[in-house]
C-alpha cells in the first residue's frame, strides 16, 4: 500500500468515526429543514434558514425543549433541495433514513413540498410545510388528509376567493386578466381558483393566458390581453418573473391594476422592480410587519437585530412551524414520530406570528386570516386583513 | 542499381521506411531518392503501399520506423500543414475539392498559405487592405488560366466534369508553390484525350514551375510520357527500380504482376 | 390590424435573440460537426459579464458590448482548447457528455457565485414610441438594430473575406485544410470564439430587453436556439437565422391564434413536420462524401 492510499484509508476510517459519533449523539431533537437554497426560489430557502436557525438559537438559549421532563436542545439539519421535485424527495428520504429527524419543515414551494410529503406519509415522520398552499400537499387523491402532513400557511381554497371578493367589492373592478406559470403548481391552481371565485363574485374574466418557467418574453401574451382590456392583471407567478411582466405589460400601454398572491412575499421582488412598475400593485399574503402585536414586534426586532433585514412571510410562517413544532413535542412528551404527529392535528389554539392557529375537525389546513399588502416606496404596505367565513 | 540522371545531391531521400497498421505491414524498409526536377513514377498491383506512402510523405500519418529527409532535413514527424510549408503538396486518388466553395475560391484558400498567419490578423487584414487579396485573387486567375478552367472561375467546384475537377485540384496543388508535387493517379477517369493534355500540361508545368513529381500512376502511357524513372511496389517492398524499358523486364515485376506462376 | 403588427414586432425581437444564439451552434457544428451544448451558458455568461462590468464601471452599450464579446469570445476559444480539443477524435458521444458537461459546470460556477436572480441596471434611457395603437420601445430598436447587424457583419464575412472562405472550407474538410498548410485549430479556436462572442452579445441583449440576470437563463433558450439551428439545417448560416424566425413567429402566432396553453404544443409540433418534409433542416444539405 502507498503512502497516499493508507492516507485515504486512513481518511476514510476517520470520517467514519466522525459520523458514527455524530449518530450516537441522541441527546438532541433532530429537525430536518427540506428547503430551495439553490435553484429558482433561492430568496425563499435563504428567509426559512434564517428563521429556523433564529428560532433554533432562541430555544436552545432558554435551555432547550420539556421532552418528557427532560430538557433537549434542539439541532437543525439544513439540506437544500435546489427548488426541484426529485431533490427535494432525495432529501426527505436523506433526512428520516440517514439523519433520523423527528420532523420536517418544508419545502416551501408546492412543486417540491406535494412530491416530498409522499415520502414523510410513507414513512410516517411528520412535515410541515411553511409555505406550500396547493392542495395535494397536505391531501390524498382521494381528499381525505395525510396522517403526517401539514402546512403553517393558509390554502389558496382561502386565501384567493378572499382576493377576488377584495378585488370586486373593495376595488371596485369586474374585468380581469390573467397571466400565470402554468408549468408550476401554485400560479397554476392559483389562476384557476381565481377565474373560479372571482366569475362566482360577480366578475368576468377576459383573458387567461400562460407561460412556461424559464421564460422571459410576455410580449405576444401581453399584446392579447391589451386587445381584451382588462382592468386588473392577476399574475400568479413567482417573484422573479413579476417585475419583467410588469414591466413589459406597462411598456406595451396596459394600464390595468396589478393584483398578486402570496408567491410575491419577499423583498426580492422589490429589488428586481428596479423602475417601480409594481407600485399600488395589491396581493394576498401571509403576514405584515405592522402589527401591533407584542409577539410580532419581538420577533421582527430578534430578526431585525440578527440579519439586518426585516422578516418576509417565508421567514415568518417558518418561525411558527418551528413554534408548532416545539408545542407538539412538549405535548406528546416523547420522540416518537407518530406521537409528535397526533400531537400536531390536535393543536387548537397556537398564537404564532402570522396569526392565530386552529387545525379543527382532522383539519390538516390551518383557517387563518389573509392580509392585503400594497407596493409603494419599495415597501411592503398593509392595506387591510381580510377574515375568513 | 543506383540511379541518378545528374550528379545532383537528391531532394528527397527516404530511407529504411516502415509502417504498421496493427500487424500489417504496409510499407516495409523501403529506401530510395528523388533528383530535383525529376520526375519519379511510382507503380504497384493494388494494395502495394502506394497511397499510404503519400500519406507518410504528405504527413497525414507517421512512419513506425525509419527517416523522410527533406532537403537533409528529416520530416517524418511533422504535421502535414508544416509539410506544405516546407514545399511539398499533393493531390488525391479521389478528389478532395471544396465542394461548395467556388473554383477561384478553391485556389485562393491554397494562396491563403502565404496570406494568413493568424485569423485575427487576416480578419483585420482583410479588413484593412484589400490589395493582398486583390493580388491573390489575380494570380489565382492566371493558374486558373495555365489549366483552362478560367470560364469556370465562379462556379462551385461540385459542378464540375470530373476532368475539370482532377484538372484543378492538381491547379490548388500548384497555388502552394510547392517544389515537389505528390500526385495520385492523376489521369484516374480520364480518356484517352484529356490524359495526353494532362501530360503536356504537366510537361509544361514542370519546366516554368521547375517542380518535382512523385507520380502514381496505372496506365504506362502517362508514366511513359513523363517520368525519367519508376519505382515498383509490391506488398509495401520496393521490388524494383529503373527505367521503364529496364522495369519491363524484371523477373520480379513479371510475377507481382503476373502471379508466382511465371518463373 | 395594429394588434397583428405588434405582434409581428414581438416576434421579430424574438426571432433575432434566437438568431444571435442559432448562430453560434451553427458556426460550431459547421467547424467541427460538435454540437456545443455550452453555448446556452456561454449565452448565460454574456448576460453576467456586463452585469459585473456595469457594476464597477458604469460603460456605455456600446463599449459595454464590445468588451462582453471579447472577453467570453475568449472565453469559448479556452473552452474548446482545454474541453474539446483533446476529445476531438473520440466518439462524438463523448463530444456531446462534454459539452453537456461544461454547460453545468458553468452554471453551476455562476450558481455558486450568484444564486439570487440578479436585477441587470439599464444602460440607457428607455423610451417607449405609441403609433396608432402599435407600441414599440427605444430598447426594442436597439436590439433588433445590433442583432441584424451583427448577423449581416457575419453573413458578410463568412461569404466575401479569405477568413470566411477558410471557415467554409473546414466545414467541408477539416484534413484538407490542414493539407493546404493553414493552421486549422487556429480556425477553429477563431470560429469558437466567434459563436461564443455572438452567444454573448445575445445575452447581453436579452438582458437589456428582460432584465432579470439568473445562472439558469440559458438553459430553455439554448434549446431553442439549438431546434431553430436545426431547423434551419445545422451547419448553414442562413439557415441559422432562418430557424429562428420562423420559430419566433411559430411561437408568437400560435399564441395570437390559440390560448397560450399550446404555445409550445404547436411551435414544436409544427418544427417536427418540417423536419419530417426536410431532415437536414430547410437550407440544409445531406451530408455528401467527407473524408
Amino acid at each position: 500500500m502507498s503512502k497516499q492510499q493508507k492516507q485515504i484509508v486512513y481518511f476514510l476510517f476517520f470520517s467514519i468515526l466522525l459520523l458514527v459519533g455524530c449518530r450516537s449523539s441522541n441527546q438532541s431533537i433532530k429537525i430536518g429543514l427540506n428547503t430551495e437554497l439553490t435553484g429558482e426560489a433561492p430568496a425563499v430557502g435563504a428567509s426559512c434558514v434564517k428563521a429556523a436557525t433564529l428560532f433554533v438559537n432562541k430555544m436552545n438559549q432558554d435551555g432547550g425543549v420539556d421532552v418528557g421532563g427532560k430538557k433537549k436542545p434542539i439541532e437543525l439539519i439544513i439540506a437544500d433541495n435546489g427548488s426541484k421535485a426529485d431533490e427535494a424527495v432525495v432529501v426527505a428520504q436523506r433526512l428520516i433514513t440517514q439523519n433520523e429527524v423527528v420532523a420536517i419543515v418544508g419545502p416551501n414551494i408546492s412543486s417540491c413540498a406535494v412530491p416530498a410529503s409522499e415520502i414523510s406519509e410513507n414513512m410516517g415522520c411528520l412535515m410541515i410545510s411553511p409555505w406550500s398552499t396547493n392542495i395535494h400537499t397536505t391531501t390524498k387523491n382521494d381528499g381525505a388528509f395525510k396522517k403526517y402532513v401539514f402546512r403553517a400557511c393558509f390554502t389558496e381554497l382561502v386565501e384567493i376567493p378572499l382576493l377576488a371578493q377584495f378585488a370586486m367589492s373593495h376595488l371596485h373592478l369586474a374585468k380581469a386578466a390573467v397571466l400565470y406559470d402554468m408549468s408550476s403548481e401554485s400560479p397554476n391552481s392559483a389562476a384557476h381558483q381565481f377565474q373560479e371565485s372571482f366569475l362566482k363574485a360577480g366578475g368576468k374574466i377576459v383573458a387567461m393566458e400562460t407561460y412556461t418557467s424559464q421564460d422571459r418574453d410576455f410580449s405576444a401574451q401581453l399584446t392579447k390581453i391589451q386587445a381584451s382590456h382588462p382592468d386588473i392583471l392577476f399574475i400568479p407567478a413567482y417573484y422573479n418573473d413579476v417585475p419583467l411582466i410588469a414591466e413589459q405589460a406597462r411598456n406595451l400601454g396596459i394600464t390595468a391594476q396589478f393584483l398578486g398572491y402570496n408567491s410575491w412575499s419577499t423583498p426580492e421582488i422589490i429589488q428586481l422592480d428596479s423602475h417601480h412598475y409594481l407600485d399600488h400593485a395589491y396581493f394576498s399574503n401571509h403576514f405584515s410587519t405592522e402589527s401591533d402585536s407584542p409577539l410580532v414586534k419581538k420577533f421582527i426586532q430578534s430578526y431585525q437585530s440578527t440579519y439586518g433585514t426585516a422578516p418576509d412571510d417565508i421567514a415568518a410562517l417558518t418561525y411558527d412551524t418551528m413554534g408548532l413544532i416545539v408545542e407538539s413535542i412538549i405535548k406528546a412528551g416523547s420522540l416518537n414520530r407518530t406521537a409528535i404527529a397526533n400531537m400536531m392535528a390536535n393543536i387548537e389554539d397556537f398564537t404564532g406570528v402570522t396569526g392565530t392557529y386552529k387545525f379543527h375537525q382532522g383539519n390538516h389546513d390551518p383557517f387563518k386570516n389573509v392580509i392585503v399588502l400594497t407596493i409603494e416606496n419599495e415597501k411592503f404596505v398593509y392595506v387591510t386583513t381580510l377574515q375568513p367565513e | 542499381m543506383d540511379f541518378t540522371p545528374e550528379k545532383q545531391s537528391p531532394i528527397l531521400e527516404v530511407s529504411l521506411l516502415n509502417k504498421n497498421f496493427g500487424g500489417m505491414r504496409t510499407i516495409i524498409d523501403l529506401s530510395f531518392e528523388l533528383a530535383p526536377k525529376e520526375c519519379l513514377g511510382i507503380i504497384g498491383p493494388n494494395g502495394a503501399g502506394k497511397t499510404t506512402l503519400f500519406n507518410l510523405l504528405s504527413g497525414i500519418i507517421r512512419p513506425s520506423s525509419g527517416k523522410i529527409l527533406w532537403f537533409h532535413q528529416e520530416i517524418q514527424k511533422k504535421s502535414s500543414s508544416e509539410i506544405v510549408h516546407l514545399g511539398i503538396a499533393r493531390t488525391f486518388q479521389n478528389i478532395r475539392l471544396f465542394k461548395q466553395l467556388s473554383v477561384l475560391e478553391n485556389i485562393r484558400i491554397a494562396y491563403d498559405i502565404h496570406l494568413t498567419y493568424t485569423p485575427l490578423q487576416a480578419l483585420l487584414r482583410t479588413a484593412l487592405t484589400r490589395e493582398e487579396e486583390k493580388k491573390s485573387a489575380q494570380a489565382a486567375m492566371e493558374l486558373l488560366d495555365v489549366f483552362s478552367i478560367t470560364s469556370l472561375a465562379h462556379q462551385p467546384a461540385g459542378s464540375l466534369s470530373y476532368g475539370d475537377q482532377r484538372r484543378l485540384e492538381i491547379a490548388r496543388a500548384l497555388a502552394l508553390h510547392p517544389r515537389l508535387l505528390l500526385l495520385d493517379e492523376p489521369a484516374a477517369g480520364m480518356n484517352e484525350s484529356e490524359m495526353y493534355q494532362l501530360v503536356e500540361l504537366l510537361q509544361w508545368i514542370q519546366k516554368k514551375f521547375h517542380v518535382s513529381m512523385l507520380l502514381i500512376e496505372h496506365h504506362m502511357a502517362f508514366i511513359n510520357g513523363l517520368c525519367d524513372r519508376t519505382l515498383v511496389l509490391d506488398f509495401g517492398t520496393l521490388i524494383a527500380q529503373g527505367t521503364l524499358e529496364e522495369i519491363r523486364h524484371d523477373r520480379r515485376v513479371i510475377e507481382a504482376y503476373l502471379g508466382e506462376a511465371v518463373t | 390590424m395594429d394588434y397583428i403588427i405588434q405582434q409581428v414586432i414581438n416576434a421579430i425581437q424574438l426571432g433575432s435573440i434566437y438568431g444571435l444564439i442559432a448562430l453560434g451552434y451553427s458556426l460550431v457544428y459547421g467547424v467541427l460537426s460538435m454540437m456545443n451544448f455550452a453555448h446556452g451558458d456561454l449565452f448565460m455568461l454574456g448576460a453576467f459579464f456586463c452585469l459585473l462590468l456595469e457594476k464597477i464601471i458604469p460603460l456605455p452599450l456600446w463599449l459595454a458590448l464590445l468588451l462582453t464579446m471579447l472577453v467570453i469570445g475568449c472565453l469559448g476559444a479556452l473552452l474548446e482548447r482545454l474541453a474539446y480539443r483533446p476529445i476531438r477524435h473520440a466518439p462524438k458521444v463523448s463530444a456531446i457528455i462534454t459539452s453537456l458537461g461544461c454547460g453545468l459546470i458553468l452554471e453551476n460556477i455562476t450558481l455558486a457565485m450568484s444564486p439570487y436572480p440578479r436585477h441587470m441596471p439599464t444602460l440607457f434611457q428607455n423610451s417607449i414610441f405609441h403609433f396608432h395603437g402599435i407600441t414599440i420601445s427605444s430598447l426594442q430598436i436597439i436590439v433588433i438594430g445590433i442583432s441584424l447587424l451583427l448577423m449581416i457583419l457575419l453573413d458578410v464575412m463568412i461569404r466575401c473575406t479569405t477568413l470566411g472562405m477558410v471557415i467554409r472550407a473546414l466545414a467541408w474538410n477539416r484534413l484538407m485544410v490542414s493539407l493546404l498548410g493553414i493552421p486549422a485549430n487556429r480556425i477553429i479556436s477563431f470560429t469558437f470564439a466567434l459563436g461564443a462572442a455572438l452567444g454573448a452579445a445575445a445575452g447581453l441583449l436579452y438582458a437589456l430587453t428582460y432584465p432579470v440576470v439568473s445562472s439558469s437563463m440559458g438553459i430553455a433558450i439554448g434549446w431553442k436556439a439549438f431546434i431553430a439551428a436545426v431547423i434551419g439545417g445545422i451547419g448553414n448560416m442562413r439557415g441559422a437565422l432562418l430557424g429562428a424566425f420562423i420559430l419566433g413567429s411559430t411561437e408568437v402566432m400560435s399564441i395570437t391564434m390559440l390560448p397560450s396553453t399550446y404555445r409550445d404544443l404547436i411551435a414544436y409540433s409544427l418544427l417536427l413536420i418540417i423536419l419530417i418534409f426536410k431532415p437536414y433542416g430547410i437550407l440544409g444539405e445531406p451530408p455528401t462524401q467527407k473524408i
